[in-house]
């Protein structure tokens, strides 16, 4: 009896075992997916541009050294009503399985995000178990989004890989643009409080020249990717760009700021002093009073004097003190500037929206509907930076104030 | 009944990694939006509640399952009648989880891979581990609660190391009031996770030392409601209530989106690992509880030979059980949580415990 | 549907008891029970029962005067010191001025006894069976004409191999001495650590030919009886021809066999002997191997070498933590390399996905028939280096590394990462303290490949957990096999993986030892002294000492 059931047992696990391997996929049978860009042609349809990774080009020097001898990706693209058909049409092209796994940007064409929106695009993008919701998304400002896919780059041997790094890199060390992954856009379309905002990218230079491989060989390239102004949307479509200081503004408020440099003036001469933030913390509060709503900012930053070009007593505190005031001015006024241009766009990116409602959920069930519309743009915003001036670097006083006094 | 004995502390550690099982995958308690880990704290309080009635039950009859208490207070042929429910109730519950779990590994792991393979291999490892009995699964509880608890510890460090957490995403706590708070413990919450303790009324008689039983699971159902409300809380402020409320296994995307040092991302892998351990657990218990029923109700003496039978049934009941994932999804949260659990956790409990005091007075007293 | 497969094998059963039976009165008719008193008929059998073996040495003397009492002196060559044979037994019978008066031959075993033979044991005997028994064991027999008794002189002796150092369990810091073949030499080593007639041994010949002397030693304050018991239990059952090895008893005892565990340890060091009986449990010594067995063992036991206990506690605690790691890396290294990169790419990082990716681009085999050929390679390899004669095994390894490390990846049949994952197994598993887990781990891992290489991290996990679930199910003389740790037991925790200070262990492991489990005094922590008084003046003296001059 025991040993009948044991047989059966046995029988039952073999024959899973024998019949298994459903879900097997072998690297070597895998096309790895590093970026996916998204246009539309001329009759409506998704144009879908892949871009695959040739494991042997990028790895290189590996026996015998196949590395570098070809592009280090491959660009295949493909059209569809939407995005999952233009996915399978891919595979009448690509002779391995498309794998998703690893892709970690998506490139949407400034067209599509001005005219369709982007959301339509993403739900299968989240829906996908394959596809990381953690995957970077830009816009590719003024050109379609396949240019920045088939641009070669130089340093950073994948494309995708060079457009994340920089982005990661700018939104540390310059605070001028963020990174946006699908899954926090995602939630951001969802919520009623808060527009969207993605980092654009512009490829400089010849598009067709930027596909070939002599593009990486030299060493000033004909074409490159970097990272240019910021995407603003309205219900899910794209309206406007925000550049420079009025980026850094949005950024700041979105307290994604790590560090930046702020230039003031000085007795008149412009731009006479850098500061570099080093840390800043921004606190957004709402206050309602009348069933109005007013926000409140408050920026606290800390950094170090890098470059004056006038002569300063810099070992005077009443002098640093000045400065911290002119700063705190200076970085004020850059926020308002941004709030004032997205209160004319009607577009409520710096998700005030979503301040009111965390403190006051009964008030904002009332101005939800025409916040974007009536109460966003009308908003009252009291911005209060403070700034310190921690350390001056290597030197006290510039060399400029000795040359003063020498003369 | 076997002949075994089981010591507090494995007492505490299958209720726990029960507990945690499959409530570890799902969102729970949603309906509540924000304030989820409130609606499972306070289930949690339901929860030691309905310990209480079960435990005062073991209290009466402290050597005897619950498939057999019953015929006593019951009468036998009303008892074996009720009985004989309990065990299909185990039935269709280890049935149910093991339908989830492989429902979730089909849809994020193994898109090709046919359910029934999946939950076969499932069963086929609970089976082997029924046969050995309660004192071996309670060993190797054990050992899964000591992975369990690296698991947990070293997910938490990562997510709060990774820096996605936004408390924001909490506030506003009770924007609607308590009602829909309330309203969730008593319509979800209560019985899933916490009321599904009352397979439990069946491993109380194997504790060796019954004082203990009491302070155990309470205990143990404290930790549980203590993770899993720490949990939800954690899955809401890294993905946003709309984002938890639409995710099939939001726990899976909050480990998704945890990225550290550049190189600890995309650890599926301990979203895996934490399921097949509390799954494993939690339908070896359903199980093993359905197979001792049924021995004693049948008068089976050597209660192994029903592994199988009951291992098939439970196989294919968890196919059989719905067409699509939608319909198992609802009839889980429309129909199982209140016309099943319902009379079968809190009603037929409470109403054996009054019978039972009354006949235990007349007792005493005579 | 098994029914016929039963009779067949009832009826074989059947069979052999036939053939048992019938075997035991064969011997015993060869020649009578009891010796008989003319000295050459006993000379004779003895011829005949050995078939005139040459190694038996028959020596002739003569005794007394008028008349002269024929002896002889017996004994079997190799197998007795053959410097006392002459110097205390033949010599003395033939110069002992005892010897050299008128005696009756009753009288001359007694005078032999007290006044002649100068050995530790003599003692007579008239049973044929014991006769034969202690002859082939390698005493010395003396048979006198007329007399129907002979003596038995323990002459036991010859040529063995000396004490030496362990080659199996190394040890840096600790004893160096391992045990020999001799049991005699084995049980005195461990009588010499442990100075207690608390020490208690008891002796059995088990194997139906070869009548090997087995030995059961516990400390009797300690073992627990129970256990103590069920290994009498246990052994007494054994009704073999022959035990060579104490793996035979081994095979013999155990609870269960379906499982490629060992539940008895085995050691060759007298001192990891002794710290087991001191922790309760029982040894068994076999003669003629130098492994001595001790149960019941516990898993986390394999992991724990007797050098952790010399060494300072918390290096000791880290290696076995090295040790646990290790030995899940030889257990599930290459499923999990099959797992990641047949089914879970997403989990590698996207460089080193692209790394695997390049260098897999030209292997032609799936991950697992790849991990497969390197594996079984290895093992081709690890076998033949074992059974090697040394010299040649240093060819074999560079050979091996050849095959394996350059032209099997220049050939493109395997990727380098599969090289390296199955070298760090390999590492691996000889880096486990205990061969006998490291061999089953060895075994199962191929079982973690085809799990892997079926379902991925699933299949993985299940098969761990199955694993998990067999070896909490493995019992030990009825200890659970996992205890302490499940079982958990919070005072013994501190012997698992990690390793508590020597003053902290305060009790015995209660599930083997169950009575007397208190092991040390209290307060065995050291305390500096308050009095700080020497310590300054050994200060002040080097003070002194390092003034220059």
């Amino acid at each position: 009896m025991k040993r009948r059931w044991m047989f059966l047992f046995l029988m039952l696990i073999s024959l899973l075992f024998l019949s298994g391997c459903w879900s097997k996929k072998e690297l070597p049978e895998l096309a790895i997916i590093s970026a996916v860009g998204i246009d539309k042609n001329e009759e409506g349809k998704f144009v879908k541009t892949h871009q695959f990774i040739n494991p042997n080009n990028v790895a290189g020097g590996l026996q015998g050294g196949g590395g570098g001898q070809g592009p280090s990706v491959s660009v295949y693209t493909s059209t569809g009503d939407n995005i999952l058909e233009a996915h399978f049409r891919a595979s009448t092209k690509v002779s391995r399985r498309l794998y998703h796994s690893h892709a970690n940007l998506l490139v949407i064409s400034e067209e599509v995000a001005r005219e369709e929106g982007i959301q339509d695009i993403l739900d299968a993008f989240e829906r996908d178990p394959e596809i990381r919701t953690t995957m970077t998304i830009v816009i590719a400002k003024g050109r379609k989004a396949g240019d920045i896919i088939t641009s070669l780059t130089s340093i950073d041997r994948i494309p995708a890989e060079k457009v994340n790094k920089t982005l990661e890199t700018t939104e540390k060390m310059f605070g001028e643009h963020i990174k946006v992954s699908i899954q926090e856009s995602i939630s951001i379309l969802e919520s009623s409080g808060r527009e969207l905002v993605i980092t654009g990218f512009r490829q400089k230079g010849d598009s067709e020249k930027g596909k070939k491989l002599e593009n990486i060989q030299n060493s000033e390239l004909d074409a490159t990717l970097e990272a240019d102004g910021l995407a603003i949307f309205k219900e899910g479509k794209l309206i406007d760009w925000f550049h420079d200081e009025d980026a850094r503004g949005v950024v700041w408020i979105l307290d994604k700021v790590k560090e930046t440099n702020v230039n003031i003036d000085w007795e008149k001469k412009k731009d006479a002093i850098a500061y570099q933030v080093i840390r800043q913390k921004t606190k957004v509060s709402a206050d309602v009073k009348n069933g109005k709503p007013a926000i409140t900012i408050h920026v606290r930053a800390e950094g170090d004097i890098r470059e004056v070009v006038v002569p300063v007593d810099l070992t005077d505190p009443k002098v640093i003190a000045n400065i911290e005031k002119g700063l705190g001015k200076e970085i004020e006024k850059e926020l308002k500037d941004s709030i004032n241009l997205a209160q004319k766009n009607k577009s409520d990116i710096f998700g005030f929206g979503e301040t009111v409602q965390r403190s006051y959920p009964d008030a904002w069930r009332k101005m939800k509907n025409n916040w974007h519309d009536v109460t966003f743009p009308d908003l009252k915003v009291n911005v209060k930076v403070e700034a310190f001036i921690r350390r001056t670097g290597l030197r006290t006083n510039s060399y400029l104030s000795q040359m003063e006094i020498n003369r | 009944m076997e002949k075994a004995k089981i010591n507090a502390y494995q007492l505490f550690v299958l209720i726990v990694l029960f507990e945690l099982g499959s409530a570890l995958m799902v969102p729970l308690a949603i309906e509540a939006k924000q304030d989820a880990w409130l609606v499972i704290l306070i289930g949690m309080g339901g929860g030691l509640f309905l310990y209480l009635i079960y435990y005062s039950l073991y209290y009466y009859y402290p050597d005897i399952p619950s498939t057999e208490y019953v015929q006593k207070i019951m009468g036998t042929t009303l008892g074996r009648i009720i009985a004989f429910f309990y065990v299909v109730y185990f039935v269709y519950l280890a049935a149910r989880v093991l339908r989830n779990f492989g429902e979730m590994l089909v849809t994020f792991a193994y898109p090709e891979t046919p359910l029934f393979v999946i939950n076969a291999l499932l069963i086929v490892l609970v089976i082997y581990t029924v046969r050995k009995g309660i004192e071996v699964l309670s060993r190797t509880g054990e050992f899964l609660f000591v992975f369990m608890s690296f698991l947990l510890i070293s997910a938490s460090i990562l997510v709060v190391v990774g820096g996605i957490i936004d408390s924001n995403n909490l506030r506003p706590i009770l924007a609607d009031g308590i009602q829909p708070v309330m309203k969730t413990v008593l319509m979800h919450n209560l019985y899933f996770p916490f009321g599904e303790v009352v397979v439990f009324t069946m491993i109380l008689p194997y504790l060796n030392r019954s004082e203990k039983a009491k302070r155990t699971g309470l205990m143990a159902i404290g930790l549980c409601g203590l993770i899993l409300s720490l949990i939800t809380a954690v899955n809401i402020s890294v993905l946003g209530v709309s984002l938890v409320s639409r995710s099939q296994y939001p726990l899976l995307s909050t480990i998704q989106t945890v990225e550290v040092a550049g190189f600890l991302e995309r650890l599926d892998v301990y979203f895996v690992l934490a399921v097949v351990i509390g799954v494993f657990v939690k339908i070896a218990v359903f199980f093993y509880v359905a197979m001792e029923g049924a021995a004693n109700l049948f008068a089976v003496k050597e209660s192994a030979r029903l592994v199988v039978p009951i291992g098939v049934v439970i196989l294919i009941l968890s196919i059989a059980v719905a067409s699509n994932f939608s319909e198992f999804f609802q009839e889980e949260h429309r129909f199982v949580h209140f016309y099943v659990h319902l009379p079968f956790q809190v009603i037929i409990p409470i109403f054996l415990l009054i019978i039972a005091f009354f006949k235990n007075r007349k007792k005493s007293k005579g | 549907m098994f029914s016929f497969f039963n009779g067949k094998r009832q009826t074989k059963k059947n069979m052999k008891k036939e053939q048992n039976s019938s075997d035991q009165p064969n011997s015993n008719t060869k020649y009578p029970g009891y010796i008989d008193n003319t000295l050459s008929t006993n000379i004779d059998i003895i011829r005949k029962r050995t078939g005139n073996s040459s190694d038996i040495v028959f020596r002739s003397l003569k005794i007394g005067r008028n008349p002269e009492i024929k002896t002889a002196v017996v004994y079997v060559k190799g197998m007795v010191d053959s410097q006392s044979v002459n110097d205390f037994l033949i010599e003395p019978m033939m110069n002992n001025p005892a010897l050299q008066e008128k005696i009756i031959p009753q009288e001359v075993l007694t005078i032999i006894t007290e006044e002649v033979v100068a050995l530790g044991g003599v003692k007579p005997v008239n049973d044929w069976d014991e006769l034969f028994g202690s002859l082939m064991s390698g005493n010395t027999i003396i048979f006198i004409d007329g007399v129907s008794e002979a003596l038995i002189a323990s002459t036991q002796g010859g040529e063995r191999r000396s004490i030496q150092e362990s080659t199996t369990y190394v040890s840096v810091r600790g004893p160096k001495e391992a045990f020999t073949e001799s049991i005699e030499t084995n049980i005195a080593m461990v009588r010499r650590i442990i100075n207690n007639p608390d020490l208690w041994i008891e002796s059995m010949k088990l194997g139906k030919m070869t009548k090997t002397d087995v030995s059961v030693m516990y400390i009797n304050e300690i073992a627990d009886k129970e256990i103590v018991k069920e290994v009498h239990k246990r052994l007494k059952r054994i009704d073999l021809d022959g035990i060579l090895e104490s793996g035979y008893i081994e095979q013999l005892i155990e609870d269960q066999t379906l499982t490629t565990f060992p539940t008895l340890y085995h050691t060759d060091r007298p001192d990891a002997v002794a710290g087991n009986l001191l922790e309760g449990r029982i040894a068994i010594f076999v003669n003629g191997t130098p492994f001595v067995l001790l149960g019941p063992a516990v898993f986390i036991q394999f992991f724990q070498s007797v050098e952790d206990y010399y060494e300072r506690y918390d290096i000791a605690t880290a290696v076995r933590f090295l040790r646990i790691f290790i030995f899940f890396i030889s257990l599930i290294g290459p499923a999990v390399y099959i797992a990641i990169t047949t089914f879970h790419q997403e989990m590698i990082p996207t460089q080193l996905a692209i790394i695997i990716a390049a260098q897999r681009e030209s292997v032609p085999f799936p991950a697992f028939v790849e991990a497969l050929i390197m594996e079984i390679t290895f093992e081709i390899l690890r076998e033949a280096g074992v059974r090697m004669p040394k010299a040649v095994g240093s060819t074999i390894s560079i050979v091996g590394a050849l095959v394996i490390g350059q032209a099997a990846i220049q050939a493109g049949i395997v990727s380098p990462a599969m090289v390296i994952v199955v070298s760090i197994t390999a590492i691996a598993s000889f880096a486990t303290p205990s061969y006998a887990v490291a061999i089953s781990a060895r075994l199962i891992r191929f079982l973690f490949m085809i799990s892997a290489a079926t379902f991925g991290f699933y299949g993985l996990i299940l098969a761990l957990i199955m694993l998990l679930v067999h070896l909490c199910s493995l019992r030990s003389f009825g200890v659970p096999y996992m205890s302490p740790i499940a079982p958990f037991i919070p005072g013994e925790a501190g012997d698992t993986f990690v390793r508590k200070p020597v003053w902290a262990y305060k009790e015995r492991p209660r599930l083997i030892a169950t009575e007397n489990l208190i092991r040390e005094g209290k307060d065995q922590r050291p305390q500096p002294p308050a009095n700080r008084q020497i310590d300054n003046q050994n200060q002040n003296i080097k003070k002194g000492d390092q003034n220059e001059t």
